[in-house]
């Protein structure tokens, strides 16, 4: 009987770290963020960030690198 | 006898899982070194995807040509001042001399190049690519033939050479007034967009009177001054367009790496 309650116990042990095993190695990196354009969550910020990115940075340079 | 077998045998199955949980978590590690090569590749690709954005219309297609023009010829010039320093010193230069070759070839080509094309975008993602390979294999070649300490003077040296010749001053200039141009009709769109006919700050920018961000906050402080409504409504329609413009360089990125573009 002790010997039958042992092994079940040892089993559940294996289950349990089989599964947190399996959770750890199958978790998302990372979580994106849903975006939300709605007419409340725009402020100032965000119509700067877009007409940042419709001009032209005068000191941007296209990189090929370095040759030494 | 049989519950140390059991107890035996449970361990080894213990020991095994969590060898699975540590290797599991080692690969990650492991693959972290490899991720930086891919993360720098990320880099690359996301850099040039940033740049090809502007390239489907003319004006834009013609900066970034005339940017990978100036960045190949000042790569070429740093070539030939290694060449110079290196003959002086009795190395044998051949070969970095054929690829400076090869590269004085690609420069013609990216001089050529037609901004109207409708490939321009594959021409330009085509041409950087040659340049960044000529430039990496040079860089090879010489870091094979000098220590790091040689390296390291040798590259003070020419960073000096370059900027006593001054040969780059005439793109730095070209390229400042396309932009400002390419900027001054996209800020001329956007005050039409809002119903303001006052061009004043974009012709003070133009004319290099008024910094790019000094002209963007004029333009703000308009657009602040709206209602929610039309704020949102201006928001939407700039979003849009750059939507539009970065799924565009995402597809053209895309079909060249399924081999559907000039390379």
């Amino acid at each position: 009987m002790n010997k039958k309650i042992i092994s079940i116990f040892f089993l559940l042990i294996i289950m349990v770290s089989m599964v947190f095993a399996y959770s750890y190695l199958t978790q998302p990196t990372t979580e994106e963020k849903p975006y939300d354009y709605s007419i409340d969550s725009i402020d100032n910020k965000d119509i700067s960030d877009e007409i940042d990115d419709l001009l032209i940075d005068e000191d941007y340079e296209v990189e090929i690198g370095e040759m030494v | 006898m049989k519950k140390i077998y059991s107890i035996l045998l449970t361990l080894i199955l213990l020991i095994s899982t969590t060898s699975i949980v540590l290797a599991g978590a080692g690969d990650d590690k492991g693959n972290h070194f490899g991720k930086d090569d891919d993360f720098e590749g990320d880099n690359d690709q996301n850099e040039t995807e940033k740049e090809i954005e502007i390239v489907n219309n003319t004006f834009g297609a013609e900066i970034r040509l005339l940017q990978l023009e100036k960045a190949l010829l000042k790569n070429i010039l740093k070539g030939e001042m290694a060449v110079q320093v290196l003959i002086g010193l009795n190395f044998t230069t051949t070969e970095l001399e054929s690829i400076l070759i090869e590269m004085k070839a690609l420069l013609e080509e990216v001089r050529q190049a037609n901004a109207s094309s409708n490939a321009s975008v594959e021409i330009f993602v085509f041409l950087k690519n040659e340049s960044k390979n000529f430039t990496t294999q040079f860089r090879e070649t010489i870091r094979g033939m000098l220590n790091d300490t040689s390296l390291s003077e040798l590259r003070v040296r020419i960073k000096e050479m370059l900027n006593a010749s001054g040969q780059l001053d005439n793109y730095n200039k070209r390229i400042i007034n396309l932009i400002r141009t390419f900027n001054g009709n996209q800020l001329y769109r956007l005050y039409g967009l809002i119903g303001e006919a006052n061009s004043l700050f974009v012709n003070q920018y133009l004319n290099g009177t008024l910094p790019l961000n000094e002209t963007k906050l004029q333009l703000c402080k308009i657009i602040n001054e709206m209602t929610k409504e039309k704020k949102y409504e201006i928001f939407l329609e700039i979003k849009g367009e750059n939507i539009r413009r970065q799924i565009h360089a995402q597809d053209v990125i895309e079909n060249i790496g399924n081999g559907h573009g000039k390379q």
